[in-house]
């Protein structure tokens, strides 16, 4: 059995070689293996701004090699408990569409049943789903991975449907339903666009390093209001609050000297909202191509460069293994005139998958133009674990 | 005491040619239990190993009928788990067999990220990875043909590097790229016999896309598993089954239970015969020292010290014999291991025994064994010596004596054990077990008349011979003289030669009824099949390749015929699905119930089936049968009960329109052609040849082809018999040869005396010879009746309760002539030793011994 659980982490490799590129350009042999080095033959490359049309843009982009659809949020109980969760669809291409195997010659004179197999598969899902439950302080994670057949994992553009077994991701009129479960929690929710896609980077392009093709098409929907059950122990509690929506597709990576990223995506008390990513390359400094985007609470969105951003760490974390994280955090941005403090409302949010990651519900306090101001969010700290 | 101990140990070690052929004796006997057990361990093992290589961690199996399983039900469970069997992990599997030149392998179609769900956290720091890195996982996706072994089969294969070979499915050829090795030291024994491949791969060469072999299930920690599968069934449909992975490990390896068990019965009878020469060689022991142990007791030395001593130095005896015994048994189990899996893979299932395990259990119980034979060995000397007066002990005519008192008393026992045997027989209906009780039962109890028809025989030779002259008196009188010494030695030879004759017998009669069976039944001229395992769904005929054969021209009609494996309430139950013609109705021998009535019956669904079906299944003609059919569970009514000596497990014969209509499965794997008068058999036989050529590797058999291959089939299960029956008669050999080496060498005074009264050496060489011969004959004399009634037990009653065949007797020399060569061998064998030396022997030395 434990060859197949090799397999699976070799596999989990593969699909976040394309999720999380930093092990692209880890992954050995990286000359020798397309999926991963960048730019790959036969895949659509981020490389023009393009036109956004939605609900299009909500569905898979199959010529791109990878995509993601990525769901956090903070909730309310009534009784003033408090939860965050994180529900992610990934997306892999193991190969362009145009050379996928269309069927194998066949052989002499080929059985009437040996017509191909539905299990016959270009493209893998992976998904993750995590709950923060900060009453109890507990953090708990489950990883899911499929092949795209048979309708065990997928997604569709109209109606939008991303799904992997029965963890889902689903619009129902003008409305998205989630679903998952793992055990001791699930969720199953509404979520309620507060605001128009946002469109990050250039109109929608962000690019990520020097090289032109590592660039993503990236937009978010940074306010979705969210109201549902949550079940814990098999015991239903009632939940609202506020998520964050970000998809983002390419065929890149990111360039050979980053290795990871701190996110940040905070929705602020008067309606406004911060995103920035900051790159980092081995020795932990920020990369110039970091950047975010600001919205205001009037809706008007201005996009940040990795001058227009200054975040100092105060505070950090280790995992069981020594691994370090930051864990706290102090962003400003003057020419919004913006002074945040940034904290994470439980040290433990890391989840254990192939490659680890902390991805986790933070508080939000400071101030703007003067005017003190509070804040939920979530960050996700990619890099800082040893792969093991 | 210590004068007793060091009499005991300087008697063992002046002896050392007796020492050395009790421990042979034993240490064969041990080494038989121990071998056959390592053989049936290591093929169990072997089976378990590459049940748990793939998906090992689930505790429970969906299964469907001969078709599989609709893969779209695997889809629900995972899509809508909470409609039942929630928080359980659910995989895939597709398997089939394929065959890499002459080998056959498992081909494991899976999802390898289902699989490693369901391990759970299992081994997360495994280091040794079988696909390495990215390109290799697109490669396992997206390389049609990828497939993955471990690299001790990828040596044995001579496959190299990361190389294309070809693999056959039903004689099909395919192209197959090995894409990684899993390494030897991480995978181990289980994947020796698996080639391993993406499900959609498995799907696509088996021919059976769309469905799979099985959905393994790990059921959630902490909830009931009666619960789970409750609320798992419920949602399934009626054809699916769910059942423990172990009960499905144990049904699976319980298909072989008869044939271990004969295996098991055959090693015990191996220690018998060992238990009767530790017996022999213990008395034989303590009979030598009556004077020193007569004169100890004289001197003070309690029974309890004679019987500690007596007692001591047999168990010493029984350790070391069982030591070497199991070092012997090492060896032999690792010959044994390949007759046994080949019988196996012959007869029920394909597994790749390519580790010899040595079971701890079984080291611990031939220990045992051996020491508790030898004790029970001696303990019957150990009390006639000690409950003997002081005095009296030292007379040798007392033990004689009684000897000829204990012959008769043995006679009586043997008449008792005799009749256990009969009512062993007559009380139990169905049990193997009772079966093989009255078979040792009936075995010693030809052991025990033995001595008494020796000391018959020799007083009526005494008799006799006191006409022709004093030598063959003497050497007569000689023989009745001494039974307390030669009775057991010749006890246990003539129970080695009954089982012996008995069993040859019974593999002659066997394979008579087989050959007549044969004969009968195969009625058509040629016969097609696509090759593979015979119940394997992916063995089929290509439509295509049959309308092209059907064309050859010469041929008259043809039959259909399909094997496939469907469940039923009493487990799994073979199916051979037929579409007859009139020429092979006769082909069918009824046991049971009117042909008239039976084939009218069939033609409108009703079912045949075979003896050893109806025997494990108590059916008989107007009994019904439910099966799982594609549409849930069906009855169908038994017509007929019919010969066939090809599945020990049984089959069901059913029309093959009914079948397909009940099972929606259209292939057909034989294809049985019956010629125009006046056609040339190999003529059509190479005008099938090649319009089969290039499309699918077939089997094309004449009906001589297809007898003369059963035939050897049969013979390669019967090799392991032989061996084993072998071995016993060896054990047999080594105890009469050590007991009448002892008893001549005892007596090279007598012998002195007589060439000192003018016996010439020769002549003296020539009493011996004759006396071991005697010997020898009277042994096969009790055995030669006792074999057939052994062959009768083992074909009437073993063969019966543990296969449900019925086979008629048939009695040849060869059995009888083998078993007189091996008497006659050992007797000689036994004389040479003690007549070359009493004829070189100085007369005053051999004589000084009085």
């Amino acid at each position: 059995m434990r060859r197949l659980t090799e397999l699976l982490r070799a596999l989990a490799l593969v699909v976040a070689s394309g999720a999380q590129p930093e092990y692209a350009a880890a992954a050995p042999p990286a000359a020798a293996s397309p999926a991963a080095s960048p730019p790959v033959p036969g895949f659509a490359t981020a490389l023009e701004p393009r036109t956004f049309e939605f609900p299009r843009d909500h569905g898979p982009h199959p010529d791109f090699r990878q995509e993601w659809w990525y769901v956090t949020g903070n909730l309310d109980a009534a009784d003033g408990e408090r939860f965050g969760f994180e529900l992610t669809f990934f997306r892999v291409a193991l190969v362009p569409q145009s050379t996928a195997r269309s069927a194998e010659p066949p052989a002499a004179l080929a059985a009437p049943a040996s017509a191909g197999s539905a299990w016959r598969a270009r493209e893998i899902y992976m998904a993750h789903f995590a709950v923060t439950d900060v009453a109890r302080k507990r953090f708990r994670f489950e990883q899911k991975l499929s092949r795209a057949a048979l309708a065990l994992a997928g997604a569709q553009a109209e109606p939008l449907r991303v799904w992997l077994d029965d963890w889902a991701l689903e619009a129902s009129g003008a409305s998205w339903q989630l679903h998952a479960a793992q055990p001791g929690y699930s969720i199953d929710l509404v979520l309620e666009p507060q605001s128009a896609p946002v469109l990050n980077g250039a109109a929608g392009l962000s690019r990520k390093a020097d090289q032109a093709a590592d660039a993503t098409y990236y937009y978010s929907i940074p306010r979705l209001g969210v109201r549902g059950r949550l079940l814990r122990d098999g015991r239903a509690i009632e939940v609202h609050g506020l998520s964050w929506l970000d998809r983002e597709w390419g065929s890149g990576g990111l360039g050979p000297s980053e290795v990871g990223w701190d996110w940040f995506g905070l929705q602020l008390a008067d309606g406004s909202t911060l995103m920035f990513y900051a790159l980092r390359d081995r020795n932990g400094r920020r990369e110039a191509h970091s950047a975010g985007t600001w919205m205001a609470p009037d809706g008007n969105v201005r996009a940040l460069t990795d001058a227009d951003v200054g975040i100092a760490v105060n505070d950090e974390w280790r995992n069981g293994s020594g691994d370090r994280y930051p864990a706290g955090w102090h962003i400003r941005v003057p020419a919004l005139t913006l002074d945040l403090r940034v904290r994470p409302v439980l040290a433990d949010q890391e989840l254990q998958t192939t490659p680890r990651y902390w991805e986790g519900a933070v508080d939000v306090s400071g101030e703007r133009a003067g005017t003190s101001l509070s804040g939920r969010g979530y960050v996700e700290l990619v890099g800082y674990a040893q792969e093991r | 005491m210590r004068t007793l101990r060091a009499a005991s140990v300087r008697h063992l070690l002046r002896h050392p040619a007796q020492l050395t052929l009790a421990l042979v004796g034993l240490a064969l006997g041990v080494g038989t239990i121990v071998a056959v057990d390592i053989a049936t361990a290591s093929a169990r093992r072997a089976f378990e190993l590459s049940l748990q290589a793939v998906n090992g961690s689930a505790t429970h199996q969906i299964v469907g009928g001969p078709r599989g399983i609709d893969e779209r039900w695997y889809v629900q469970l995972r899509t809508q788990p909470r409609g039942g069997g929630a928080g359980a992990q659910f995989a895939p599997v597709v398997s089939g067999y394929v065959t890499v030149g002459e080998r056959v392998l498992q081909l494991i179609g899976l999802d390898p990220f289902a699989s490693a769900a369901l391990a759970g956290g299992a081994g997360r720091a495994a280091p040794a990875l079988a696909i390495h890195g990215p390109a290799q996982v697109r490669e396992w996706f997206t390389l049609p043909s990828a497939v993955v072994m471990s690299d001790a089969l990828a040596r044995e294969l001579g496959i190299a590097g990361e190389g294309q070979f070809e693999l056959a499915v039903g004689g099909v050829p395919h192209r197959a790229t090995l894409i990684a090795r899993l390494a030897d030291a991480d995978s181990g024994p289980g994947f020796d016999g698996l080639l391993l491949t993406d499900i959609a791969q498995a799907q696509e060469w088996l021919g059976v896309v769309g469905r799979l072999t099985r959905i393994d299930v790990r059921a959630p920690a902490g909830e009931s598993p009666a619960e789970f599968v409750a609320q798992l069934r419920a949602r399934l449909p009626s054809d699916l089954t769910v059942r423990s992975t172990r009960a499905e490990a144990r049904e699976t390896f319980a298909m072989t239970d008869a044939f271990t068990v004969n295996l098991k019965a055959m090693s015990l009878l191996a220690l018998l015969v060992g238990t009767l020469l530790i017996y022999g060689a213990v008395s034989f022991a303590v009979v030598q020292r009556r004077a020193i142990i007569g004169i100890l007791r004289a001197l003070g030395a309690t029974r309890r010290e004679v019987v500690v001593i007596v007692l001591g130095e047999a168990a010493l005896l029984g350790l070391a014999g069982a030591v070497c015994g199991v070092l012997l048994g090492v060896l032999i189990g690792r010959g044994l291991v390949g007759l046994v899996s080949q019988t196996i893979n012959d007869l029920y299932f394909v597994v790749a025994v390519n580790a010899v395990s040595v079971p701890a259990a079984t080291l611990v119980k031939a220990l045992a064994a051996g020491v508790a034979t030898a004790l029970a060995a001696a303990l019957l000397p150990a009390l006639e010596v000690v409950t003997s007066v002081p005095r009296l002990a030292l007379a040798r005519s007392v033990l004689e004596q009684r000897a000829r008192h204990s012959a008769r008393a043995l006679l009586i026992a043997s008449l008792l054990l005799a009749l256990g045997a009969m009512l062993a027989i007559v009380t139990s209906s169905r049990s193997l077990l009772a079966g093989f009780a009255a078979l040792f039962l009936l075995l010693l109890s030809i052991a025990a008349a033995t001595p008494a028809l020796l000391q018959a025989l020799a007083d009526g030779g005494a008799r006799l011979g006191a006409r022709i002259g004093p030598a063959a008196r003497l050497a007569c009188a000689d023989i009745a003289a001494s039974l307390s010494r030669t009775g057991v030695a010749i006890a246990a030879l003539g129970m080695a030669l009954t089982a012996m004759i008995g069993v040859a017998i019974m593999v002659e009669s066997f394979r008579e009824s087989l050959r007549d069976w044969l004969a009968q039944t195969m009625r058509a001229d040629v016969y097609v099949s696509a090759p593979g395992i015979a119940e394997s769904l992916e063995r089929r005929l290509d439509p295509r390749v049959i309308a092209a054969l059907l064309a050859v021209p010469g041929i008259a009609a043809h039959s259909e015929g399909r094997r496939v494996s469907v469940s039923s309430p009493e487990g799994p139950v073979d199916l051979n699905a037929v579409r007859l013609v009139p020429a092979s109705y006769p082909g069918f021998r009824f046991t049971a119930g009117e042909p008239s009535r039976a084939w009218p019956q069939f033609s409108s669904g009703a079912i045949l089936i075979s003896e050893p079906l109806a025997w494990r299944l108590s059916r008989s003609v107007g009994d019904s049968l439910t099966l799982e059919t594609a549409a849930g569970p069906r009855t169908f009514t038994v017509a007929g009960v019919y010969r066939e000596y090809g599945n020990d497990r049984g089959e069901v014969l059913m029309d093959l329109g009914h079948y397909q209509r009940w099972w929606q499965d259209e292939g057909i794997a034989t294809l049985g052609l019956y010629l125009s008068p006046g056609t040339s058999v190999a003529q059509v036989v190479s005008g099938l040849r090649r319009t089969a050529h290039g499309q699918q590797a077939l089997l094309i058999r004449s009906n001589a082809d297809i007898r003369a291959l059963s035939m050897r089939i049969f013979e390669r299960t019967f090799v392991i018999t032989r061996v084993l029956y072998w071995l016993a008669a060896g054990v047999a050999a080594v105890g009469l040869l050590s007991a009448l080496l002892a008893w001549e060498l005892e007596r090279s005074r007598e012998l002195a005396l007589l060439r000192s009264l003018g016996l010439t050496p020769a002549a003296t060489a020539l009493l011996t010879a004759a006396q071991t011969t005697f010997m020898g004959l009277t042994a096969l004399l009790a055995a030669i009746p006792a074999g057939v009634l052994t062959a009768l037990v083992l074909t009437e009653v073993i063969n019966r309760r543990a296969f449900g065949w019925q086979i008629g007797l048939h009695l040849r020399a060869a059995p009888f002539s083998h078993a007189l060569l091996l008497a006659l061998a050992a007797a000689l064998a036994a004389a040479l030793y003690p007549a070359w030396r009493s004829a070189r022997l100085p007369l005053a030395a051999g004589l000084r011994e009085e």
